[in-house]
């Protein structure tokens, strides 16, 4: 009874958002687990995967060191003293620069105003990671290297809180490590990342009818879905024949009440990010934009023409109306351009190049240059998103940011030597870097480890404490535990390590 | 009207099935059965992706391929909407160079748009243009060009062409007792005998059997 009470104040939960047709069929057997569960999705935290794709480096921004700092500073990645400002125990790095390497594009870039910003959410952690191979790295940053039976932080993440949520896991980027579905299978179907590669039109494969022209009315069509279900495909020799297959029955369990819990929350609608328009001309099919997209929009303006705004647009809107509690994101391969430039017809003006090609990996080019521009691009998008989560009430005078994370994961760090005194030079993949972790659940306003002035490669702390340990190099597994604990995720029995340093809370 | 889709299923022997509040589907999912198939022991199925499916589609129910599923009047279902979540890949700019291993939580959602997409699009063009229709025959329910209703043979006519246009095979009798079953639900609360009545069964037949296992799968 106990059990019942509680499910029926679960589906009560309006912060949820979930309707309930898909949430029995999540509820495990055990009546404690049902509870447990319940809880959880009640009180959730969501996770931010900000993907940086070819080489965050944390040397060129919030772990810089200054030229007088520096014994060999002639020959290592150490900036101009000028260029570096601290903010409490962190660096900021601000350039502006006529050029991007190769790319003819003036550019002003800045991490100081971030910083200022957020600094007491920010933890850098330093670690050193096994791959300088990008896919084979950027599935390690998130699973730890196999580090809990090979599950991704975002499918830890749906499966401890994302059971009253449609679509817990949501990928917005695609086609990198970031988003590769772990080797755990024993997790339930719903965990594993969900693909929207296109903002614009991902909200209609939400709902299987609305916008249809000449459609019969709605009730003949759901009949002749059950009719299809529950009578058509039973009877026919094919279903008959290839129904031990697992890909059938599979497909046969999420066109029901997964389907059904999708399709009841409208969310059709309510993630329709982009307005009526000519291109996008939602009234003629009887549909409408989401009511809270003007301010999405506002807080994104580039959306029509900027994947990654596109992508921050609808994770919010995804986390904001309870469809989701983790969502990936991240820079393309592909180089984007303020909208109306003209390739060809002569120089770049500033700011024209908004993402170069390839992202942070373009460093083999301008090592300095593109990471500050990257930079200023993850912190612009995550500034934003911070703002709008700040602004939405989750609960009890909560916001959704008071229970979210953003974790920069990237593959690897850069090389550290350059040529004598140059400010412009490539950088190789390389092993030992760090990461930016934001939260208001993280151990904030902290650096843990340190940067060796000798050779500018980080090192190690203390799991329990966060003291420095020079000579010590984190590991992926210690990073996985680390931002899991920090999550509020239940790792019992995975033998992850205790990184007590990496979370607020005990 | 119930009373006239009653007198017309009735010289299909579905009047008690087809006419009652809730029909038993034991009995008509197994009447006319042949033996079931033995279900295979090593089931190798294979989603059938979003392009090949929408080609079959197109040459099926003759319908031009770049015209046959639009979202929003413009963005084509397969290339353009529903790519990825239906077993495509798009490497040039999105970096999807292998599809889904397994459908995603909206694949059959994307199926069932495309589906009633292609089907409701087949049916409109088949009113406009009756001399060219492929599933929806309108102007006369029967052999005779008398009946007022779906008789018999139009309602196994249409069946046979649904299954042949879409699956490429003749309807078993069971599969027509199931669609003719149908068609009381369709007709609830409304003329039974109306081109807009059966209009909507031939949609939402070639709908069910668009987007069957069957028609996904192979």
């Amino acid at each position: 009874m106990t059990t019942h009470l509680s499910r029926r104040n679960f589906l009560r939960t309006a912060s949820l958002g979930a309707t309930g047709a898909f949430i029995a069929a999540r509820m495990p057997q055990d009546a404690f687990a049902q509870e447990a569960m319940i809880e959880r999705a009640k009180n959730p935290r969501f996770l931010i995967v900000l993907s940086s794709f070819g080489g965050a480096s944390q040397v060129d921004a919030f772990l810089s060191r200054r030229e007088s700092e520096v014994p060999n500073a002639a020959t290592l990645n150490a900036y101009p003293d000028d260029m570096v400002q601290t903010i409490g125990e962190f660096r900021a790095i601000d350039m502006k620069g006529p050029s991007i390497g190769a790319i003819p594009a003036a550019f002003t870039a800045n991490q100081s105003n971030f910083v200022r910003k957020n600094s007491n959410d920010m933890m850098v952690v330093t670690h050193t990671g096994t791959s300088v191979n990008h896919f084979v790295a950027q599935q390690r940053s998130i699973n730890g290297n196999a580090a809990w039976q090979g599950r991704t932080l975002q499918e830890a993440v749906a499966l401890t809180y994302g059971a009253g949520y449609a679509i817990p896991n949501v990928h917005l980027v695609n086609g990198t490590g970031f988003t590769e579905r772990g080797t755990d299978n024993t997790l339930p179907a719903y965990v594993y990342g969900e693909r929207a590669p296109t903002p614009n039109l991902w909200p209609l494969s939400l709902d299987g009818y609305r916008g249809i022209a000449g459609a019969p009315d709605r009730k003949l069509f759901e009949a002749a879905r059950n009719f299809r279900n529950e009578r058509l495909d039973p009877s026919s020799d094919f279903f008959r024949t290839f129904r031990n297959s697992q890909r059938i029955k599979h497909w046969a369990d999420i066109r029901g009440d997964a389907l059904r819990g999708v399709e009841a929350e409208d969310l059709i609608t309510k993630l329709m990010l982009f307005p009526d328009s000519e291109e996008m001309p939602l009234a003629a099919h009887g549909l409408t934009g989401s009511a809270i997209g003007q301010k999405v929009r506002e807080a994104f303006p580039n959306y029509e023409f900027d994947p990654l705004e596109a992508q921050a647009a609808l994770a919010f809107m995804l986390l904001r109306y309870g469809v989701s509690v983790t969502v990936t994101l991240g820079p393309e391969g592909s180089a984007v351009f303020k909208k109306g430039v003209k390739l060809g017809e002569g120089g770049l003006g500033e700011g024209d190049i908004v993402n170069p090609p390839i992202s942070f990996d373009f460093s083999h080019q301008a090592n300095r240059q593109v990471q500050a521009v990257m930079w200023n691009r993850q912190l612009s998008i995550a500034e934003r998103l911070i703002s709008l989560l700040k602004s939405e009430e989750f609960r009890d005078g909560q916001s959704f940011w008071d229970r979210s994370m953003i974790y920069f994961a990237t593959e690897f760090g850069r090389t550290r030597r350059r040529p004598d005194n140059a400010m412009t030079f490539g950088s190789g993949h390389d092993l030992n870097n760090g990461s930016l972790i934001v939260s208001p659940l993280a151990n904030g306003g902290r650096v843990l480890g340190g940067v060796d002035v000798d050779n500018m490669l980080t090192y190690g702390f203390d799991p329990t404490t966060g003291r420095p340990e020079p000579g010590r190099n984190m590991t992926e597994p210690e990073m996985y535990s680390g931002i899991a604990h920090a999550l509020g995720i239940d790792t019992a029995g995975s033998n992850l390590p205790d990184m007590r340093a990496m979370r607020r809370l005990a | 009207m119930r009373k006239l889709t009653c007198i017309g299923l009735a010289s299909l022997g579905l009047l008690t099935a087809a006419c009652a509040t809730a029909p038993d589907p034991a009995a008509l999912q197994f009447a006319g059965d042949s033996p079931a198939p033995v279900a295979s022991a090593d089931p190798r199925v294979k989603f059938k992706d979003g392009e090949r499916y929408l080609r079959d589609l197109s040459a099926n129910l003759n319908m031009p391929r770049e015209d046959i599923c639009k979202e929003l009047s413009r963005y084509d279902c397969m290339t353009d909407a529903f790519r990825i979540v239906l077993g495509g890949v798009e490497a040039p700019n999105l970096l999807v160079n292998e599809p889904i291993e397994n459908a995603a939580l909206t694949s059959p959602i994307a199926v069932d748009r495309v589906a009633l997409h292609v089907c409701s699009k087949r049916v409109r063009m088949d009113k406009e243009s009756p001399a060219d229709a492929v599933l929806f025959k309108a102007g006369a329910y029967g052999e005779d060009g008398r009946s007022t209703t779906p008789d018999k043979a139009w309602l196994s006519g249409a069946a046979d062409a649904i299954y042949g246009s879409i699956l490429l095979r003749s309807p078993s009798e069971r599969e027509i007792q199931n669609l003719a079953a149908f068609y009381p639900q369709v007709a609830d609360g409304r003329e039974a005998g109306s081109t807009e009545v059966a209009a909507d069964w031939v949609t939402l037949s070639c709908f069910a059997v668009a987007s069957s296992l069957e028609a996904v799968f192979y």
